[in-house]
């Protein structure tokens, strides 16, 4: 089981921004995962999806990790977040634009989309 | 109706909960629910979803809902 948490615990950290959720980036086989895809698609900052579809044991220890049932999870900088029902609220009141600034921060990486 | 069982079901914890719920595929059971209620305040937005979660956790569980969509709010808020 430690070899799980530790495997989580590095996908933590090498990615700014970590989604696990059912399918690829490429092959969502989810509606929500597909629609965090496209959350994310409109900021510019690169992302990572981490499919858990089929690992149940990784499942299990994710929902452990968070208190979170369901998928997809979101990590930002090590964070969670939760799904779109938690970042969509802090996209409208910008907060989230300001934590990724901040999250990327002095890692040399621009958004693609310049956010009005 | 499903949507009954959701506000019975949420009530159990949240006796004031105003509670709206959305089908958003036709099927009952890819669901939005909208929940207000004085127990939201000061409560993180992620540990609303929790509460919500676990009241409805029965439904989940014996699969009368499939998708969840959450939204929350307390009397205060002006949303929803």
């Amino acid at each position: 089981m430690a070899d799980l948490h530790d495997e989580i615990k590095r996908e933590i950290a090498d990615n700014t921004i970590l989604v696990y959720g059912k399918g690829t980036k490429d092959a969502p086989r989810c509606g929500f995962t597909a629609e965090t895809i496209q959350f994310f698609n409109a900021f510019g900052y690169p992302f990572a999806v981490v499919d858990v579809l089929e690992n149940m044991p990784k499942r299990q220890a994710l929902s452990e990790q968070t208190d979170w049932q369901t998928l997809p999870k979101v990590f930002i900088a090590g964070q969670f977040y939760g799904d779109t029902d938690i970042l969509e609220p802090m996209a409208k009141s910008g907060e989230l634009a300001k934590l990724l600034e901040k999250s990327f921060e002095g890692k040399g990486v621009t958004p693609s989309i310049q956010l009005r | 109706m499903i949507d009954a069982v959701i506000t019975a079901m949420l009530r159990e914890t949240m006796p004031d909960a105003e509670v709206r719920v959305y089908d958003m595929t036709g099927t009952m059971d890819h669901l939005e629910v909208f929940v207000r209620t004085k127990a939201f305040q000061g409560i993180s937005p992620l540990d609303r979803h929790r509460m919500v979660e676990k009241a409805l956790a029965p439904a989940r569980a014996d699969g009368r809902i499939h998708a969840l969509q959450i939204r929350t709010a307390t009397p205060e808020d002006t949303n929803g």
